[in-house]
């Protein structure tokens, strides 16, 4: 049994804004059910989570030390804790009731240490092996402790010693440094996306050509609206990803406690996501065009390879201008269309960029897209319909149709 | 009525067309012949929207071909053309949605033209792994599945078994008696005879011959006679006024008669030899019209 032919009335002519949407929806659809694809995501989240994991196993250091103490009062306790701060690590103490509780303790490592008779003649130490930090911290406290009892017998009465006062000379060099890390992971993220969707819209372009299809796609619609469908279709699919990895990332920087000023963080991502859009447009309307010059995958390197060193050369920049925001390379290149969403974003972040510079840099990058889209909807249009050899750039840009 | 209206296109210094005209009226099978680079393609994507002739136009009920007018013409190209990796029944619907069909009709349009065709168990697989016979078949779908007004189809048969033929035949002759104009070019004449309601010749560039076969056959120039006469004797013919004999082979004789001769005069010659097996006008078939056609100077037939 088969359906009833459909009837006239099923018709309506598309508009330019539904046909360049349907592009998109097969764009989207397509590629989200590619294998491939899902892996290579799949693989790129796995590496900003392991990133993370990284970072706080680094910072795991500053940890708590957990000693244990037996015999001990209050006194001792606070003496710990006290010594522990001074010592960049956070004091955990345990009680036990004898020194064999104590001493399995410390072979089963529950605790680093254990302390017995602090305040007795001859104070003992227990550890698995070499004493390290928590002898350090351990002979601080003892030591402290004896001071105080000396003194406080000898009738001597202590007062509470002025506290420092602590003045920053730049508050936020090291908020800047943080930002700065986080923009150039960011932006690493952002290269990698960039040549990533960059490389798909010019494969799509040149499955449509070798494939022989774009002769039937363009008998019902314009090589631009093509075009911009499979631009923005694979665009909001990189988007997407972006966003993803974004959330994942700061969610994770947040719950791992990586980063001290949450809001800052935010804001880099957010810089960061910002930048990818104008790059990918930007990007993306030179590989199609430049793909659109060939018909076989296998001869894409040769006129994508001329495109993709400008990306390289901006992630290079970006690197150094993480170090120092305020070099001239990074100043003047940060200005670059093409170059200026990772430079910038990454001086953006680092502080160093006051509001009219940034305002620039979006502008120059608005107005070479507006061109390249142009230019290259041209080239695209011109030699989509030419299979075969590779055509030449003047041929495609003096071709009408 | 489907009119291509003297259309001209150069590349550069080659003329391709010089002034191709010919009308479809609706329900009629048009075949477009030509020998290789003649330039039947060209005049199909000029309709098409895919090369801009030079000059002369194409209208549809009377008024230029635009993008509206394009969407829906149901067009085979030359070269054909499918995504490989995207599935059989997916692809259809996707070419229904391009030619304006909502997305719910389109799916049912694409399985009904899947299942019409014999493509019914293969809708979920990849194009790409269907034997090139079930590909032609999914691009004829893909021209099919708007349900269009008019249909364009470049070479439709080539590379097609016996079977395929019969069963693509059996479409667009269906399509021709919902009212569909329906053009297609073909090297292969034989079908062309059998199909088309008329038929145009295209050569260096212009349309050398058009109209119903039989039209072409009337206007063809030294209409053939052949009369079997076993006891004539050789050379009984040549004498006749108006008479040049082609070929003769033991009474077995084909005779070109100039216009104007009369054959009632050649009948008496040969009854004057003896016994008259066979006498008969002879039919060209449209493959001696088209060599004809294409090497002669232009015919064109009312």
């Amino acid at each position: 049994m088969s359906a009833p032919a459909p009837a006239h009335s099923d018709v309506t002519p598309n508009s330019p804004a539904r046909m360049v949407r349907l592009v998109a929806g097969r764009e989207i659809s397509t590629r989200i059910r590619d294998k491939g694809f899902l892996i290579g995501s799949a693989v790129l989240i796995v590496l900003i989570l392991g990133m993370l994991v990284f970072q706080v196993a680094i910072n795991s250091g500053t940890d708590t030390t957990r000693v244990g103490v037996v015999g001990g009062d209050a006194a001792v306790g606070e003496a710990l804790r006290t010594q522990g701060q001074a010592l960049g690590t956070e004091v955990e103490v345990v009680d036990y009731g004898d020194e064999a509780a104590a001493r399995t303790a410390v072979e089963d490592g529950d605790v680093e240490g254990a302390l017995l008779s602090p305040s007795g003649v001859q104070p003992e130490l227990l550890v698995e092996s070499g004493g390290g930090q928590v002898e350090t911290l351990v002979q601080g406290a003892v030591q402290g402790l004896a001071l105080d009892r000396q003194l406080s017998d000898a009738g001597v009465q202590l007062e509470a010693p002025p506290e420092v006062e602590v003045v920053p000379l730049d508050p936020d060099a090291d908020a800047d440094l943080e930002a700065a890390i986080v923009a150039l992971v960011g932006v690493v993220v952002l290269y990698s996306l960039l040549l990533l969707f960059g490389q798909f819209v010019a494969q799509g372009v040149v499955e449509e050509k070798s494939s022989r299809v774009v002769e039937l796609l363009l008998a019902t619609m314009k090589p631009w609206q093509l075009l911009s469908g499979k631009i923005i279709g694979l665009g909001l699919l990189g988007l997407a990803q972006m966003l993803v990895i974004a959330v994942i990332g700061v969610a994770g920087a947040l719950a791992f406690d990586v980063v001290e000023l949450p809001g800052r963080l935010i804001g880099t991502v957010l810089t960061v996501v910002a930048w990818f859009v104008l790059g990918y447009a930007f990007y993306a309307s030179i590989f199609a065009a430049a793909a659109s010059l060939v018909s076989r995958q296998e001869d894409l390197g040769s006129v994508l390879t001329p495109a993709t060193l400008l990306p390289v050369v901006g992630l290079v920049i970006a690197l150094q201008a993480a170090q120092d925001p305020t070099s001239t390379l990074a100043r003047v290149t940060s200005f670059v269309p093409g170059l200026s969403p990772m430079v910038m974003a990454v001086r953006q972040s680092a502080g160093e960029a006051a509001l009219w510079e940034v305002a620039v840099a979006v502008l120059i990058m608005l107005v070479s897209i507006a061109v390249i889209v142009r230019i290259g909807g041209r080239i695209y249009a011109g030699a989509l319909l030419r299979t075969g050899g590779k055509v030449k750039l003047r041929d495609a840009l003096r071709a009408e149709s | 009525m489907l009119e291509i209206d003297g259309l001209v296109k150069a590349y550069g210094s080659n003329q391709v067309l010089k002034g191709v005209s010919f009308s479809v009226a609706p329900g009629q099978m048009f075949g477009f012949c030509g020998s290789n680079g003649a330039g039947k393609t060209t005049t199909m994507r000029i309709a098409m929207g895919l090369a801009r002739a030079d000059a002369g136009e194409v209208r549809w009920t009377g008024r230029p071909v635009d993008d509206a007018v394009r969407r829906r013409i149901g067009y085979m190209p030359e070269e054909r053309g499918l995504y490989p990796k995207m599935k059989v029944g997916e692809q259809l619907t996707y070419f229904a949605r391009l030619h304006g069909m909502d997305a719910a009709p389109a799916a049912r349009a694409a399985e009904h033209w899947a299942e019409r065709l014999g493509l019914g168990e293969r809708r979920n697989d990849k194009v790409e792994k269907l034997s090139l016979g079930n590909q032609q078949r999914v691009q004829l779908a893909a021209a099919l599945v708007s349900e269009p007004d008019v249909l364009i189809l470049d070479e439709p048969f080539s590379g097609l078994d016996p079977v395929g033929v019969d069963s693509l035949a059996e479409a667009l002759l269906a399509q021709c008696r919902r009212g569909v104009p329906v053009v297609f070019s073909s090297h292969q004449l034989d079908l062309v005879e059998r199909l088309c309601d008329a038929v145009g010749i295209l050569a260096r560039g212009s349309i050398v011959a058009s109209g119903s076969v039989d039209e072409l056959r009337s206007g063809a120039v030294g209409r053939q006679l052949r009369v079997v006469a076993p006891d004539a004797p050789d050379h009984w013919a040549s004498a006749l006024p108006g008479v040049r004999v082609v070929s003769e082979q033991r009474g077995d004789t084909v005779l070109e008669l100039a216009p104007g001769a009369d054959d009632q005069q050649v009948l008496a010659a040969a009854l004057a030899t003896g016994r008259v097996a066979h006498f008969a006008w002879r039919e060209p078939t449209l493959v001696e019209l088209f060599r004809d056609a294409v090497t002669a100077t232009p015919v064109v037939a009312a």
